[in-house]
């Protein structure tokens, strides 16, 4: 097994473990426990976080991507949201083309 | 099986399908490039399932970080799983010791979970668990059908479409966080990660992102108790 593989193996291993150990901790308790309502609290935020770090400051591939493409991306894509009374699909996809057209 | 099953299919293979199914394309095309076969793209997508630790695994294959090194940044990039699935967990159980959500445990990602945690309060409780079995049983087909095309078509993918791909994933996220900002307890966590957010500039990559949730998280949480 080379090291890539093995370090593939091992990061599959933690992250169940780590799934596995969220859905125990949370044992019996209700989902309107302290707890819960603070974890919930921490995912939410961490992932508002990426999504700052994605449009703001990206790493890797999509920092290929110029900085007032992203921010009309997703600009467009959010206003195309609200004005579309909330559909997704059809607001992803038009924050999509305006990425690749103002890029 | 349970009608719910066929409901929580369908929902995966509409704008999460595009979402996710765009960011592993890229995944795909990215494992090309480093040289890497279908077969390890397959096997990183399914076995780890978070983009963030797969593009860490990813990137220490083609340069060669150790294995100890490359564990570690992957899973603390991945480290919101935790969080998420205390989250979750409580819309997953049928009855109290129901430790059928243990199975479907590999299969909680970001999507999974912000799709689970938007439908799953207003089902009923015996749906629930079947409507997560069949969002999860989608998404996971999705990532491993792109994962793997994604590697077939790298050559045939300009620069701009693999970015535009890439970008889909951000975007849908905060497409989906644009919906919660209209309720005030999940606009309040939104706001405070996204504030939270430049910690991440700051600090080690491998960490930086849970330290944001963390802080970012508490404070929204303790706002929301002192009201």
């Amino acid at each position: 097994m080379s090291e890539a593989d093995l370090a593939l193996l091992l990061t599959g291993l933690a992250c169940l473990a780590l799934r596995l150990a969220g859905v125990m901790l949370a044992g019996r308790l209700r989902a309107d426990h302290p707890f819960i309502a603070w974890a919930s609290c921490v995912a939410q935020a961490t992932l508002a976080a990426f999504v700052a770090l994605a449009v703001l400051a990206p790493s890797g591939a999509l920092a290929a991507l110029p900085l007032h493409a992203r921010l009309t991306g997703l600009a467009v894509g959010v206003a195309a949201y609200f004005a579309l009374r909330e559909r997704l699909l059809p607001a992803l996809a038009i924050g999509l083309v305006a990425v690749v057209l103002v890029a | 099986m349970h009608p719910a099953v066929i409901l929580g299919i369908r929902a995966a293979l509409a704008a999460p399908a595009i979402a996710m199914g765009a960011t592993f394309l890229a995944f795909g095309a990215a494992v090309r490039e480093a040289g890497l076969s279908a077969g390890w793209a397959l096997a990183c997508a399914w076995a780890i399932y978070g983009m963030p630790g797969q593009l860490v695994v990813l990137q220490s294959a083609s340069t060669g970080g150790g294995v100890i090194a490359t564990v570690v940044g992957a899973v603390a990039v991945n480290a919101r799983f935790l969080p998420m699935s205390v989250a979750l967990a409580p819309w997953l159980r049928r009855r109290e010791g129901d430790r059928r959500p243990l199975l479907l445990a590999h299969f909680i990602s970001i999507t999974t979970w912000a799709a689970a945690m938007r439908v799953l309060p207003e089902q009923p409780v015996a749906a629930r668990l079947p409507w997560f079995a069949g969002f999860c049983a989608g998404a996971f087909m999705i990532a491993g059908v792109c994962a793997v095309a994604g590697h077939v078509l790298a050559g045939a993918m300009p620069a701009a479409l693999r970015t535009a791909l890439v970008f889909a994933n951000p975007l849908y996220f905060a497409l989906l966080m644009s919906a919660d900002l209209t309720r005030s307890g999940p606009r309040r966590a939104v706001l405070a990660g996204a504030a939270a957010a430049p910690l991440a500039l700051v600090l080690p990559p491998a960490w930086g992102l849970l330290a944001a949730g963390l802080t970012g998280g508490t404070a929204a949480f303790l706002i929301g108790r002192g009201r």
